[in-house]
């Protein structure tokens, strides 16, 4: 396949490049035109000229950067033409807005999954089935221990949790954006006195309530709150309030950690959290297998974490062309 | 009925962080579970001599051939994970269908009855009988089950969680309990019922050891705050810790490991059976030099541990001494409230001045350690700093009014351990740690100059705090030369200062020199490379 001509999209020190239509996806620094999968910050760099995402992704960076960003926002399924290439933007099932990328050159496809989740999510839209013949996928977790039990089954979890501990606040961290709003949606208030939120994750919750998101009731948790009559109670906070000058504030507290990794007990040991719930908003070992399968592509590459494993996995198993992202030139 | 249990325990010790609560946790476990499952509980938790019944490598062998999965994965994912059990724990909940009929199962029949037919089995039956095994149990049971099959139960609870518990719930003193949990461990009803007994029987004392005092570090506030002469000072020996027991006709050796060394040091045992009073020593075992009249170092007297038991040429070649600092009991009298002067004037009247044969020829094995002659603070410093040249660590330094306490009492004892040796090393290669370290590099060798090549010299996995390991960790990832496996070589351009308490000749290493306990004391990161030592030091710094 590869042969000398260069690729409709390479990797560069910036990120991911399509020279053709001069446009750059997820760049890691400020670029002239970027488009962008989805509003984490590890996906986007400050300061480019132009923005094209979702619109949700488009609400999403406008509250991290304010207005005066100059945004273009696209609808799923519709194209955009550039250098006359076709872009087109489709639900990746990550979190609210989530944009996987398709890319048309003639007859050539190209998609780049950017970060997906194949288990339902009832505050974004399913993970959209693509064929292509480039994949660019991710593979954060693409090892066979990384298997997620159902969301049910996690916020079970999490309930039996706050409720075991009668005595003590139970402090939940999880990323602001994304996994609190799920996290939300599913967690049954009648089985919680209170559940109180970070004024980081209110304010992504009253975006996803914009988009019709609903189920997102909590209170908001301020400094100023009596925190030792928290007990009972569950309270959701990014994990930038785990120090310990923040949490000796509380008498009696426990810790828990909301994230794919903590299905390794040595990262949980090590993060210091009394209780780790692995769910996760990327796709495990089996969702990636599916994905690529699905996808029916000639040429795959992953992006992130372990994806020499997967890789040589497939291409032994399987005969893939398959490689990590690193080696597209 | 529990081995569902148990594993509900591990889970609750395991997600709570909190000492009080985990204690909580394990007396209410031991309140409402049968005495059978609580002893086999104990002895899990505590990990002693856990049986392996299949080795962590063979368990992975055993899944790849099951489930068809590349063994190179399998170890990649070991590696990630750095526990043979948690990795085919987590490689099963893939695999296994919560409708299938799950058997619950004591833990006295699994350990006792199920598991041990594994030694009888050929490879392929072996395997076999792992899979309907994994099949039985729940995906909530397999780290649990996987764990107690690789025998390494080792969950962040510590003997003195177990020990605090059952303290709790019998109300009885911890170091009672702690004294009935040293030496064998049988995992039976009886066992427990001992354990728990809140009557104190008197023989359970006979071969039993005391449990030891240990020493604090030096905390020079003492030096303001309390008299001299409040004090004896004695050499800190840096040999194995241990007490020797002698009640009737019966003699114990054990080392503050709680192990049992009778058949190690055979020449202690037939001397000590010439005394003719009964007591229990507190003290160290030494390889002795004659000539200097001083310890030999330690890296003899490991070779004497290394050996069940010795040939009389050895016991020739490498003469151990006992050196006796105190004496906890004397003819059945437990005497460790008596405070320590009064101990201490027991020991030197008693303990040589009742034996049956010749004296010098006892006095050569079992020696009582001096007190030291010491005046001021002054003379205090001095003592410590030429305490290397007669091969101990340091000064202990004891409250003459102490009691002989468990554990380490604030007050009582103090160790004033010499300054370490220290030399700068390059960082050339990490490798990750284990267990809950698994994906960090967190070992890491370091090299000195010699001529214009660097040279390893020590190994170091220890010393930095949790911020620095992250961010060396984010560095070596950077940083990296060459793999070889799990070791990476890394550019040389770190400089750390590596401390050690003991340096000497070694043909087994590249360097020619080794070191005891090397740790890392600090990141140089004023230096650069050109700064670190040489060889030629490190040579100067052993003594002849």
């Amino acid at each position: 396949m590869v042969n000398s001509k260069q690729n409709l999209i390479t990797q560069k020190s910036k990120g991911l490049y399509c020279e053709s239509a001069n446009i750059w996806i997820d760049p890691y620094k400020p670029v002239e035109k970027a488009i962008i999968s989805h509003a984490h910050s590890d996906h986007f760099s400050k300061g480019c000229g132009e923005y094209i995402c979702s619109i949700e992704t488009g609400f999403l960076l406008r509250k991290r950067f304010g207005n005066n960003i100059n945004l273009k926002v696209i609808d799923y399924d519709k194209k955009l033409l550039i250098n006359g290439i076709n872009f087109s933007l489709h639900p990746s099932g990550h979190i609210l807005g989530s944009s996987q990328i398709k890319i048309m050159a003639g007859s050539e496809k190209w998609l780049i999954t950017g970060d997906l989740k194949r288990q339902k999510d009832n505050t974004c839209e399913s993970y959209e089935r693509i064929k292509s013949d480039f994949l660019i996928c991710e593979s954060t977790f693409g090892l066979p221990i990384f298997n997620w039990e159902s969301t049910d089954k996690i916020i079970d979890d999490i309930t039996n949790w706050v409720s075991q501990s009668e005595d003590s606040t139970s402090i939940l961290f999880c990323y602001s954006l994304g996994k609190a709003q799920r996290l939300l949606s599913h967690l049954n208030s009648k089985n919680f006195k209170n559940i109180y939120v970070h004024k980081s994750i209110k304010k992504m919750n009253l975006i996803y309530k914009k988009f019709g998101v609903e189920h997102l009731e909590a209170k908001i948790f301020d400094n100023d709150l009596e925190i030792n009559n928290l007990k009972n109670n569950l309270l959701l906070l990014p994990l930038s309030l785990n120090n310990k000058n923040f949490l000796k504030k509380f008498k009696k507290v426990k810790t828990g950690f909301a994230s794919g990794w903590m299905s390794i007990r040595a990262l949980k040991k090590r993060s210091g959290f009394d209780k780790g719930f692995a769910i996760s908003d990327h796709a495990d070992w089996n969702g990636l297998i599916k994905t690529i399968k699905e996808s029916k592509a000639k040429n795959i590459f992953l992006n992130h974490g372990d994806g020499e494993s997967l890789a040589k996995f497939l291409r032994d198993k399987e005969d893939f062309n398959i490689k990590q992202l690193k080696e597209i030139k | 009925m529990s081995l569902n249990k148990f594993s509900k325990l591990f889970e609750e010790l395991d997600s709570n962080n909190s000492t009080n609560k985990k204690v909580n946790a394990l007396t209410k476990y031991f309140k409402e579970n049968s005495n059978l499952d609580n002893i086999w509980t104990i002895y899990l938790l505590i990990g002693k001599r856990n049986k392996r019944f299949i080795s962590g490598k063979s368990l992975r062998e055993y899944y790849a051939d099951i489930y068809k999965m590349p063994t190179w994965l399998i170890e990649t994912c070991y590696a990630k994970v750095g526990d043979s059990a948690e990795v085919i724990s987590l490689l099963l909940q893939d695999k296994l269908l919560e409708k299938d009929i799950k058997e619950d199962i004591s833990l006295d029949q699994l350990i006792n009855k199920i598991l041990p037919k594994l030694y009888k089995l050929d490879e392929n039956k072996k395997k076999s009988y792992i899979k309907l095994l994994w099949e039985k149990n729940t995906k909530d049971n397999q780290l649990v089950f996987n764990k107690i099959l690789t025998g390494t139960f080792r969950i962040g609870v510590s003997k003195g969680l177990v020990i605090k518990a059952i303290s709790n719930m019998i109300k009885i003193d911890e170091s009672i309990i702690l004294h009935r949990l040293m030496g064998d461990f049988e995992p039976n009803e009886e066992t427990y019922m001992f354990l728990i007994n809140q009557k104190l029987e008197l023989k359970e004392l006979d071969y039993k050891p005391y449990p030891f005092q240990l020493a604090n570090t030096f905390d020079e506030k003492i030096k303001e705050t309390t008299l001299i002469n409040e004090y004896q000072f004695e050499s800190k020996w840096d040999g194995i810790r241990s007490q020797i027991i002698k009640r009737s006709n019966n003699i114990s050796i054990w080392t503050r490991g709680e192990e049992l060394v009778n058949k190690t040091f055979p020449e202690l045992l037939k001397i000590i059976s010439n005394f003719k009073n009964d007591f229990v020593l507190d003290g160290e075992i030494l390889i002795w030099d004659e000539k200097k009249n001083c310890p030999k170092d330690f890296s003899q007297l490991q070779k004497r541990l290394g050996r069940k038991s010795p040939s009389i040429k050895i016991q020739k070649d490498l003469p151990v001494v006992f050196i006796a600092y105190d004496i906890l009991e004397i003819n059945g009298n437990d005497i460790r409230s008596k405070t320590l002067s009064e101990r201490r004037n027991i020991l030197e009247e008693k303990l040589l001045n009742s034996i049956s044969k010749d004296p010098s020829i006892i006095s050569e094995k079992i020696k009582i350690t001096k007190l030291l002659k010491i005046n001021n603070w002054d003379d205090v410093e001095e003592a410590k700093n030429s305490s290397r040249e007669i091969n101990t660590e340091g000064l202990v330094i004891k409250n003459k009014n102490s009691k002989y306490l468990p554990g380490r009492k604030r007050g009582s004892w103090w160790k004033y351990k010499i300054d370490p040796m220290q030399l700068d090393g390059v960082l050339i290669y990490a490798r990750p740690g284990s267990g809950k370290r698994a994906d960090l590099y967190t070992d890491y060798s370091f090299a000195i100059w010699k001529n214009n090549e660097l040279i390893k010299f020590a190994n170091a996995y220890s010393g930095l705090n949790n911020e620095e390991i992250r961010e060396l960790d984010k560095w070596i990832r950077k940083n990296t030369l060459e793999r070889y496996g799990p070791v990476r070589s890394v550019k040389p351009e770190l400089v750390f200062e590596i401390s050690f308490d003991n340096i000497q000749i070694s043909k087994r290493h590249k360097a020619g020199i080794a070191l005891r306990f090397p740790r890392i004391t600090k990141w140089r990161k004023d230096k650069n490379i050109m700064d670190a030592d040489n060889l030629e030091n490190a040579i100067k710094m052993i003594k002849n």
